[in-house]
């Protein structure tokens, strides 16, 4: 996170020398809403989880403007990497416009200053709650992911003692049971948006949900991806050019979503991932809406 | 940089607000003061400052104003102020036996060692809305003595010490003197140690906490014990810090907790069935449903030792910005993860037609 830039306020200018003083000191509006002691410590956790791919890093999650649940945890990580020369991208559901992205970029915005940006070769920064952009992306880019539930291995285990084991001993055989029961039941692995992935061979992780389609650009990236789970006080990392595999089995080719060769109504694209109007003709369109627009005009 | 789409997004948004404030700020009636929250709701202000983890009686009124009197809500914007708040300096520690008390309710004991105070209370009011304005108090009424009831008493007894002393009590007093577990720096999952487990339900939300006791007296996954309490108190205790130059202690203000004790008949077949214990509840502001669920809780995770999810329950499932948020986050747009979703359901069928 070379970019970061420490804020323009320093926290107390002086040492005080009375008690009015240490009480009564205040700083003016903080660059990026959190004081600079919390900004740095999200940074070490997010250095940390940088350093062990896929390893969930506790943080102190502090209470956002926005409420726990609602990308408070993105919100954060954006907050303690953003400096005055990034440019930020936020996206719900794929959607700049959507009413959450809007409310958590124009907090970015207002609380920094910094530009905002709905196309991706102008960000530096992309906040997305459960998608990734259709475009590509560089080394240039932070991906920050919202993560409304951290852990894996929830559906296979409750208690909290019991999944720390797990993930220290790598000890995944429940996992793979689960899928494979999941196999046999359905026919095929049923296991929707936030598809488990290892991580570097070593952590298997949450993929905050994005959908399946979105999983293979996270193997080999060339861009930074951090998750924030504000709520559960954890974040982790796929640092660029790390191993991501979805779980499957040898015989059982991990699979995206598919439309059945529907194609976008606005551009015309069936290489992206399109989300439907319910019981329409011709219903389909992009759920990332800046890619849509670009295509319609190139 | 531009930002070419129209932004119907953002249009809602600025809608939703200005329709909140408007409609609150131009309400036909008078706009409720500061000091009337403080004054005359003053336990709904004790209730969000202590679940905001925060002593800021007009900032918590100025909250629940804000918040059309939601507590969560409140307790939202107490807590997301807070954040953007450096930490200055950190209070030298008190004794609980600091504390003026205002009401001490000793249930053990008909008599115990200092007094009985009832004070400010309606356990024994007969619950009957007053529908007229006939039964309101002015203040030429001389048959309310406020001087002597509201007089504050030092504490010069507790009943853990008196047991102690009639060696009644099992010695799980510690040598050591750890710093305590800061859970708004650390997130507190188990194991973990008592400081996070007390500070985490000091800071719950009460009807949590007072779910999570009655659960597992009539739940069906828990079981616990009754407890009889020791004491039940509420007061005010000071708060110093060391003085940046001198290092002294200096006094800069106060604030007001409430104080439980809870006797735990000890039976279990591998615990001391000759003496007690004492589990410990202890919240901002004058709270007592919260401090004695708190205490009961207290010493019954401890007895529990890990055998049953209760302290996971307690650490992570006690918090009201953590349950209401998520809870309320259903109301996001889901539509992404749902068209994956209504994907497989095709996916499953199409494989249970053969058609793969």
């Amino acid at each position: 996170m070379g970019r970061t830039e420490m804020t323009l306020e320093a926290t107390v200018n002086s040492s005080p020398t009375t008690i009015a003083e240490l009480v009564g000191h205040r700083t003016t509006e903080t660059f990026a809403l959190l004081d600079e002691e919390s900004k740095r410590e999200i940074r070490r956790a997010l250095l940390q989880a940088v350093c062990i791919p896929g390893y969930q890093v506790p943080f102190g999650s502090r209470e956002m403007p926005v409420a726990r649940g609602w990308g408070s945890g993105g919100l954060q990580v954006t907050l303690a990497c953003v400096g005055a020369d990034d440019a930020v991208k936020v996206i719900d559901q794929g959607d700049d416009e959507g009413v959450n992205a809007v409310n958590l970029r124009r907090l970015v915005t207002m609380s920094t200053g910094i530009d905002e940006t709905t196309e991706v070769d102008e960000a530096t920064l992309i906040q997305s709650r459960h998608r990734i952009p259709e475009d590509d992306m560089n080394e240039n880019h932070i991906l920050i992911l919202q993560v409304p539930v951290p852990e894996p291995l929830r559906g296979i285990e409750r208690d909290i003692r019991e999944l720390a084991r797990m993930h220290a001993e790598a000890d995944y055989s429940r996992m793979w049971v689960s899928l494979y029961e999941d196999k046999v039941r359905n026919g095929v692995i049923t296991q929707s948006t936030g598809y488990p992935c290892l991580v570097a061979s070593r952590y298997i992780v949450a993929t905050t949900p994005i959908p399946r389609w979105d999983i293979p650009r996270l193997h080999q990236s060339k861009f930074l991806t951090l998750f924030g789970a504000g709520r559960e006080k954890r974040v982790y990392a796929i640092p660029p050019y790390t191993d991501v595999e979805p779980l499957t089995f040898e015989d059982v080719p991990f699979e995206v979503e598919s439309a059945d060769g529907a194609t976008c109504r606005l551009c015309g694209s069936s290489d992206s991932f399109l989300v439907e109007m319910p019981g329409k003709q011709e219903s389909w369109s992009c759920s990332d809406t800046a890619w849509c627009r670009r295509q319609r005009n190139t | 940089m531009g930002y070419a789409a129209a932004r119907g997004g953002l249009n809602a948004i600025l809608t939703a607000e200005n329709l909140v404030r408007r409609l609150r700020d131009l309400d036909p009636s008078e706009r409720i003061e500061l000091d009337q929250f403080t004054g005359r709701l003053r336990l709904l202000v004790d209730r969000v400052m202590g679940e905001s983890g925060l002593w800021a009686p007009e900032l918590a009124a100025m909250a629940l104003r804000q918040g059309e009197g939601d507590l969560i809500e409140a307790v939202h914007l107490l807590r997301a102020y807070k954040s953007t708040l450096g930490r200055l300096d950190t209070a030298i520690p008190v004794h609980a036996n600091d504390i003026q008390l205002v009401r001490r309710v000793v249930p053990a004991f008909r008599e115990p060692g200092g007094p009985q105070i009832l004070g400010r209370s309606t356990d024994y009011t007969a619950r009957m809305l007053t529908t007229t304005d006939r039964d309101i108090v002015d203040a030429s009424d001389s048959t309310t003595t406020l001087d002597t009831a509201l007089k504050t008493r030092p504490s010069n007894s507790r009943m853990s010490d008196v047991l102690r002393d009639m060696d009644l009590l099992v010695d799980r007093r510690r040598t050591d003197d750890p710093e305590p577990f800061d859970i708004t720096r650390t997130p507190a999952k188990p194991p973990a140690p008592r400081s996070a487990l007390l500070s985490s339900m000091a800071r719950a939300e009460t009807g949590a906490l007072v779910n999570q006791w009655y659960r597992n007296i009539l739940g069906p996954d828990g079981y616990l014990h009754e407890v009889t309490l020791g004491e039940v108190r509420h007061g005010k205790l000071p708060i110093n810090v060391r003085h940046p130059m001198t290092g002294g202690s200096v006094n800069i203000g106060s604030f007001r907790a409430t104080e439980v004790e809870a006797i735990e008949d000890l039976n279990g077949s591998e615990e001391d069935r000759t003496r007690f214990d004492v589990g410990y509840g202890f919240c901002f502001g004058h709270n007592e449903r919260k401090a004695i669920a708190m205490a009961n809780l207290d010493i019954a995770c401890y007895r529990d030792g890990a055998k049953s999810g209760l302290e996971q329950s307690l650490l992570m499932t006690t918090d009201g910005l953590d349950s209401a948020g998520f809870l309320e986050h259903l109301k996001l747009p889901h539509y992404v993860t749902f068209r994956s979703m209504v994907e497989r359901k095709v996916a499953v069928r199409r494989v249970a037609d053969g058609k793969n």
